[in-house]
């Protein structure tokens, strides 16, 4: 296959793909204010889901909730004083995503510090990995081996052939 | 007859004593009979868990309605495909069902391995009989599932009672996946279970090598198989019954079984290179503790009432346990490490940044910090009130906003990771691997832009899937062009052949596939839509290239339950395409509703209609349609990559096909020059696996 060939298979296959994702956005309907904010809150009875989100047949809390989310947007108020009221009335909980103030940020810095410790660690164990191969290189090059390792080796061997010899013996 | 079950379990509870003290006994003083004697204790105890577990679903088959729990999870006209899934419908069933799988590989792995490997296994025997003791404890003596009801006959003697009938079952339980989904899953949990067994009995037996990892490989992969099937159906099951329009909502049950199966997704990587180039060994060891602990983790969250959830049992003590066990586990690995951490010891080096080796660093990182990120969203309300005292929420838009970047960056390892080449890979290979899936990549996302999609993340979504695929059918095509060559056949044939040569290398690739396909799928949440009414009949709703017309209500009586149904025509461009039937249900014995989603799904989108109740205001049945693109891509990625995990689970037939081209006398020069070996068939059982 050549590779103007190549090429053109694949632009047909990602036009496919693209023109399969493209017109859902173009359909999108727009959520409107309370909805988004919905999104930012949690529904009260304990599902655990947004407010939005909460489907439970006889929930009491969320049809009482959106009544009261869609009030204070029929209201005009700005975006952060609705949210809260909402915290006012229903305590910190009803926020669905951690405040970015205060001891619950920390929340929000965990995965990033995870991450930083994580590279930290991973940079510097390559760093180390390189640096044990180049010893190696080097002494593979110069220095004769050491004969204490080589004894461990043979000795590792001859043990790993007394088990697999045992293992065959006591086999059932 | 009733209590038989118990009095099986009780036994098994001695049996398991038995064999953890014996099997201790056998490792010390190396006593062949003993080590036997131990192993056969193990075989008891899972043959009493099993009468133990038949005894229960007995007892409900029979409406025993004198059985606490029976009576609490069934009733007369439950059919009788829920009354098996209603075994594990409860906290003390689902514990004992735990036990019942658990013992299901534990006696795979003692009789797979019976009289072998004589200095492992006694350790291993301990290991799993010590998990199991824990698990028998529960059943015995903290949730047991064969309580009886009590009565006061004449002069206040106590006495077994029997309930006329039962509650009935959960109605959200009352879904065919249910009978399906908690095995899976519960399959997945236990079966980490044995890599830990092994893990631990090699680090206190300091057996030597890599052998103990060749062992367990398939058993993890088993395990990890069904932990994924069992994610994506429990995803499945929330998405058809619980009528939110989703299939993930970061509950903390979710979490708690995606936690376990992202270490053990890291460990499936980071054992090859303790396979290849005998590095990772303490990593290895620890990922595999890591993983079993973040089972009993998750287990511990759920039944302690710790965090909220919709699937979490009752409040109960029995998180107490849970906790403890996590404690005991925490400290024998710790002990067991520190007593033996030299016997790890490895000679870890690493030639260039630019390597296989240093791809699995990364995806390990980036594996454990997705752990990380859903531990900590977990746990934070728990840590937040302890500390200010105060509970607070952390739902889907904290794990969505900071798993999203990190699962980017995974599905471009994905791609990446496979063409590294072991120890050093040159700037010429990375070209000549890399340039043609990039650009296929860049060419999609430079189409999707034009043709006006603005998302961010779903652009770069749709660029990496291209670039992953591309790459992973970049590998099939070198590999069977190759073959094509030298056997003349044509590609497909080739490429199978080339599978079937290196099933773990090509399922992997499968399964990488299958992971595209669900990115693909939730990339597709960034278009979803919904729309509620209030809808009398005759009415109209428009949804997406969808009218939903309601043509009427009706309602039906059943056995179990009466139903409410909508019979609701769906037209598209003007055409009738479809009738729906959303469904609520009243199940009287319990005095619980439930929704039966009616769902029309296609690879573009699902149409998703919830009867979503009645509104008191107008006394109007409420519909609420959802349109969710691009779902069904996520259960078809999950089918994926179940099958790419059995296909890397099969042997590899190199040589089986060598030996029959021999046999078949066919050793003339085939194209490109190579000659066929000529193995003897007593060579091929002898072959390694030529792993990758």
């Amino acid at each position: 296959m050549t590779n103007r060939r190549k090429l053109a298979l694949v632009c047909a296959a990602c036009v496919s793909v693209a023109s399969a994702l493209v017109p859902l956005h173009v359909d999108a309907q727009k959520t409107d204010r309370a909805k988004a904010l919905g999104t930012k809150l949690m529904c009260m009875c304990g599902c655990g889901q947004i407010l939005t989100q909460c489907n439970h047949i006889n929930c009491p809390s969320s049809g009482p909730m959106l009544k009261e989310l869609d009030a204070h947007v029929a209201t005009g108020e700005a975006d952060d004083l609705i949210i809260q009221d909402f915290v006012q009335k229903y305590g910190e909980k009803v926020l669905s995503a951690p405040p970015t103030k205060g001891f619950n940020s920390i929340a929000w810095y965990i995965p990033g510090v995870a991450f930083a410790i994580g590279l930290g660690i991973v940079i510097t164990l390559i760093r180390l990995w390189r640096q044990r191969d180049v010893a190696r290189l080097a002494t593979a090059s110069g220095a004769p081996p050491i004969p204490h390792s080589a004894a461990d080796e043979l000795r590792e061997v001859q043990l790993e052939r007394a088990r697999k010899q045992v293992d065959r013996e006591t086999d059932d | 007859m009733d209590l038989f079950g118990s009095y099986a379990l009780l036994l098994a509870f001695a049996f398991a004593l038995y064999a953890i003290f014996g099997g201790i006994a056998a490792i010390i003083t190396r006593r062949p009979l003993l080590i036997k004697s131990a192993r056969n204790a193990g075989f008891a105890v899972c043959a009493l868990i099993w009468i133990g577990t038949l005894s229960l679903w007995y007892l409900f088959y029979t409406d025993n309605y004198s059985m606490v729990y029976v009576a609490a999870h069934s009733n007369r006209t439950l059919s009788p495909y829920y009354k098996f899934s209603a075994l594990w419908s409860g906290q003390e069933g689902s514990l004992l069902f735990w036990s019942f799988l658990l013992s299901i590989y534990v006696f795979s792995v003692l009789f797979t391995y019976r009289g072998k490997h004589p200095e492992l296994m006694p350790y291993v025997g301990v290991v799993l009989a010590g998990v199991q003791i824990f698990f028998l404890t529960m059943n015995n003596f903290v949730a047991s599932p064969y309580q009886v009801f009590a009565g006061t006959g004449a002069g206040g003697i106590l006495h077994m009672a029997t309930r006329a009938d039962g509650s009935g079952l959960n109605p959200l339980l009352q879904y065919p996946e249910m009978a399906i989904h908690p095995p899976t899953l519960y399959s997945g949990y236990t079966g980490f279970t044995i890599p830990f067994a092994f893990a631990l009995a090699a680090l206190l037996g300091r057996y030597p090598g890599e052998k103990w990892i060749h062992l367990t490989r398939r058993w993890t992969m088993i395990a990890w198989a069904f932990q994924s099937a069992g994610i994506l159906l429990g995803a499945h099951w929330a998405y058809a019954v619980l009528g939110w329009g989703g299939y993930w909502g970061w509950d903390p049950v979710e979490n708690a079984s995606l936690m376990p199966w992202l270490t053990g997704t890291a460990f499936l990587h980071s054992v090859i290179m303790q396979e290849k180039r005998g590095m990772m060994r303490v990593w290895n060891v620890w990922l595999v503790f890591l993983t079993f602990m973040l089972c009993i983790l998750g287990t511990s969250l759920t039944r302690s009432g710790a965090v909220n959830s919709v699937h979490a049992f009752a409040e109960s003590n029995i998180g107490h346990w849970f906790w403890g066990f996590l404690l005991l586990i925490i400290l024998v690995c710790v002990a067991a490490y520190l007593k033996n951490r030299d016997y790890l010891r490895s000679d870890n080096q690493l030639d260039s940044m630019l390597s296989r080796e240093s791809s699995f660093l990364f995806n390990n990182l980036i594996l454990l910090v997705a752990c990380v990120a859903v531990l900590a969203g977990t746990l934070f309300p728990v840590l937040s009130e302890a500390v200010r005292g105060s509970k607070i929420s952390v739902g889907p838009p904290f794990f969505n906003r900071v798993n999203i970047p990190i699962a980017m960056f995974l599905l471009f390892l994905t791609g990446v990771g496979p063409l590294l080449a072991w120890r050093k890979t040159s700037v010429e290979s990375l070209k000549k691997n890399f340039g043609f899936p990039l650009i296929g990549g860049f060419v999609a996302a430079g189409i999707a832009i034009a043709l006006g999609l603005r998302e961010f993340y779903v652009t770069l979504c749709l660029l990496l899937s291209v670039f992953v695929t591309l790459t992973i059918l970049a590998e099939f095509y070198r590999g069977a062009r190759v073959i094509s060559a030298r056997t003349g056949s044509n590609l497909f044939s080739a490429a199978s052949q080339l599978t079937m040569r290196n099933t773990r290398r090509y399922g992997g690739y499968v399964v990488h596939f299958g992971m595209v396909l669900v990115f693909i799928g939730i990339s597709g949440q960034a278009f979803n839509q919904d729309k509620q009414m209030d809808m009398s009949a005759g009415s109209e709703m428009n949804i997406g290239p969808y009218d939903l017309h309601l043509q009427n209500y009706d309602s039906t009586q059943e056995p179990n339950y009466s139903a409410e149904r909508a019979t609701i025509d769906v037209e598209k461009n003007g055409r009738s395409v479809m009738m729906l039937y959303p469904t609520r249900r009243f199940y009287p014995s319990n005095q619980e509703s439930g929704t039966m989603v009616a769902i029309s799904s296609t690879l573009r989108e699902d149409l998703y209609v919830v009867y979503a109740g009645t509104n008191p205001d107008t006394n109007l049945p409420v519909i609420h349609a959802y349109l969710n693109p691009l779902v069904k891509w996520i259960w078809l990625g999950g089918a994926v990559v179940v099958l790419g995990t059995i296909l890397a689970l099969l042997p590899n037939r190199q040589a089986v096909m060598v030996l029959s081209t021999a046999a078949a006398g066919q050793s003339a020069p085939v194209p490109g020059g190579a000659q066929p070996a000529q193995i003897s068939y007593s060579a091929r059982s002898q072959l390694p696996d030529h792993h990758d």
